[in-house]
């Protein structure tokens, strides 16, 4: 790097990796060169501070949470004892992982990305086609779904649910589908997924509609005339035109809504039997969250808890891909 | 004109679209109409009770916010809330800046470092946070749950302010420099104002995020005059029976202020969020 030069702006401006243009132009201010590069650093060091403290540091620890045998007695001592892979061993070694936890994690979030994908598609068609005054409207309906808070928003489903005096119970019970004896779907794992699925995507279809409303509006009409001059069907048109053309708008969403799906908990843990009462229907979050704040064993919920953040590492790579194929970061 | 001779099936397609409509605006609004509903009925024991309004009372409000301390509760989310947003907007407009009026190295990975951040499952976090919080002795602390919730919030109103500030041209930022504006000088009366709007957006963002967070409040608060609305929902869950006319009231308490917010920042939103997907 050349030594600061004050008369010759422009020996140290070819050092600077391009720097914008009307930058060269403040003669004065090249002296303070080196500033100029901390200054970035600066705006960054707190906010960079508080992630790494907040964020990163504890993601470390779970890690080494994880291969310690961690309870009650570690806590008040603060004293770990290291067992290595136990942990790891014991969960994957679990029935309970394989053939509940799992499967009650990735099926549901398979199920509720699809759910989600496919409505919140079908409605921005659907939104795309009204007259600009009445989609405005509409849209400003469907973001009250969005807008509703998850912990409020379960209790309204546990609500409607209830097994006592829901709307859905006693709708059933006056078309004679249930006896009054009822029936508590809360307890069968199916109806409870089902359940928790209705309440996920209800809660995030609005942004995919959203987010792909957004896309169809930059597909340019001559593409849609010149398929249908082709004799394109309306299927074939979506299919061939629209598809194509916002497909990294399908990637985002579907990439950002399996994320969110994969790690509900207040969905599940407010659910009737969800925080810990059947077993049956806990998936990898609260299940880990159990294993550590409901049996004190923190060295196995850090293991689940790594399980679970593994997986979602790399459904995010996959979402990164997706976002810079097309587009370089600004 | 291509469209006039299909008249038959044009009114078909017309009267299918408002039935679509119809039942994407019934599916949308009827849980929140339910909540609304049941809030001001009488005691509903039963779902049906509530599904048409028949009688119109504030009792649960009353009930929930005067003697079963939901005011309280109030009071310490909206503590938080601002302690939150203040503390992230503050940080994230100074990083949003950084990371887009400058070029240096290692930009491109804090970027990536901050959108990989968000997608960590706050399950995996709660652990060790807890045992943090409780070595600095601040659990039930209001001051230490705002703290992790600025982190929290901060790595999305980065992203999402970067888009604002990569906004302002070049050109507006070269000018004051040309009137012989330092570069704090131009932050603060060029920059910022611009900005501005952007940190709205932000802050009603971090607000939300604060407002709704729930396994963290719920690990790190274990008094009850410490809860946060988000948590001191469970209180009205009896063991036996459940008064849902008191729960849908403090539902519909807590989910009125994120609406409001929500109705005025959702553009921003969006546009934080698909950034880099979506063109503009």
């Amino acid at each position: 790097m050349a030594p600061p030069v004050s008369t010759r702006p422009a020996a140290s401006a070819a050092g600077a990796p391009a720097p914008p243009p009307g930058r060269r132009r403040r003669a004065p201010l090249l002296r303070a060169g080196t500033r100029r590069r901390a200054l970035p650093w600066l705006l960054l060091a707190p906010a960079l501070a508080v992630i790494a403290a907040l964020l990163l540091f504890p993601l470390g620890r779970v890690l080494w949470l994880s291969v310690q045998d961690y309870g009650l007695d570690n806590v008040v001592s603060g004293r770990p004892d290291y067992i290595g892979l136990d942990n790891y061993a014991q969960v994957l070694g679990d029935r309970y992982l394989w053939t509940v936890a799992l499967p009650n994690t990735v099926v549901f979030a398979a199920v509720a990305v699809a759910g989600t994908v496919v409505l919140g598609t079908l409605v921005a068609l659907l939104l795309a086609e009204l007259r600009p005054l009445v989609r405005t409207v509409v849209l400003g309906c469907v973001l009250v779904a969005w807008a509703m808070p998850a912990v409020s928003g379960t209790y309204v489903w546990v609500w409607i649910f209830d097994v006592d005096g829901g709307l859905v119970r006693q709708g059933l019970e006056a078309a004679g589908v249930v006896g009054p004896e009822g029936y508590n779907w809360f307890t069968d794992r199916l109806a409870f997924y089902a359940i928790a699925a209705l309440n996920v995507i209800h809660h995030g279809f609005p942004f995919v509609a959203v987010t792909v409303l957004a896309g169809l509006l930059t597909v340019p009409r001559e593409l849609h005339e010149a398929a249908l001059l082709d004799g394109a069907g309306a299927w074939q048109r979506f299919w061939n035109v629209t598809v194509p053309t916002i497909r990294p708008v399908f990637a985002v969403v579907t990439i950002l809504s399996t994320i969110w799906d994969f790690k509900v908990f207040a969905q599940v843990y407010l659910m009737p039997g969800g925080s810990g009462g059947n077993r049956e229907v806990l998936n990898l979050g609260v299940w880990s969250y159990m294993q550590s704040f409901g049996q004190q064993s923190y060295g196995l919920g850090a293991a689940i808890a790594v399980l679970l953040t593994l997986m979602l590492l790399g459904i995010t790579v996959a979402y990164l891909r997706a976002l810079f194929r097309d587009e370089e970061l600004r | 004109m291509t469209a006039r001779p299909r008249g038959a099936r044009g009114a078909a397609a017309a009267a299918a679209r408002w039935a679509a409509v119809a039942a994407v605006l019934a599916f949308t609004l009827f849980p929140a109409y339910f909540m609304v509903v049941s809030a001001v009925s009488e005691r509903p024991r039963s779902g049906t009770d509530s599904l048409l309004p028949t009688s119109f009372t504030l009792d649960n409000f009353r009930y929930v916010l005067q003697e079963a301390g939901f005011l309280g509760y109030l009071g310490n989310s909206l503590a938080v809330a601002a302690l939150t947003v203040a503390g992230s907007s503050l940080l994230a407009l100074l990083a949003a800046v950084a990371v887009a009026r400058f070029r240096f190295r290692l930009r491109t990975t804090v970027l990536i470092m901050v959108l990989t951040v968000q997608m960590v499952p706050l399950e995996a976090l709660v652990i060790p946070l807890f045992l943090q919080v409780r070595d600095l002795r601040m659990l039930n602390s209001l001051l230490g749950l705002s703290v992790v919730y600025i982190a929290l919030a901060l790595p999305f109103a980065i992203w999402m302010l970067r888009g604002f500030a990569a906004a302002v041209p070049a050109e507006v930022e070269e000018a004051a420099y040309i009137d012989g504006a330092s570069w704090g000088r131009m932050f603060w009366s060029v920059l910022f104002p611009l900005v501005a709007p952007g940190l709205v957006a932000t802050g009603i963002f971090s607000f939300i995020t604060a407002w709704n967070e729930f396994i963290l409040a719920l690990t790190f608060m274990n008094e009850a005059d410490r809860y946060t609305v988000a948590v001191g929902l469970r209180q009205f869950f009896g063991q036996y029976t459940t008064d849902w006319g008191a729960v849908m009231a403090a539902s519909t308490v807590i989910t009125l202020p994120v609406m409001v917010f929500f109705l005025i920042v959702q553009r921003g939103l969006v546009a934080g969020l698909v950034q880099g997907a979506v063109k503009g």
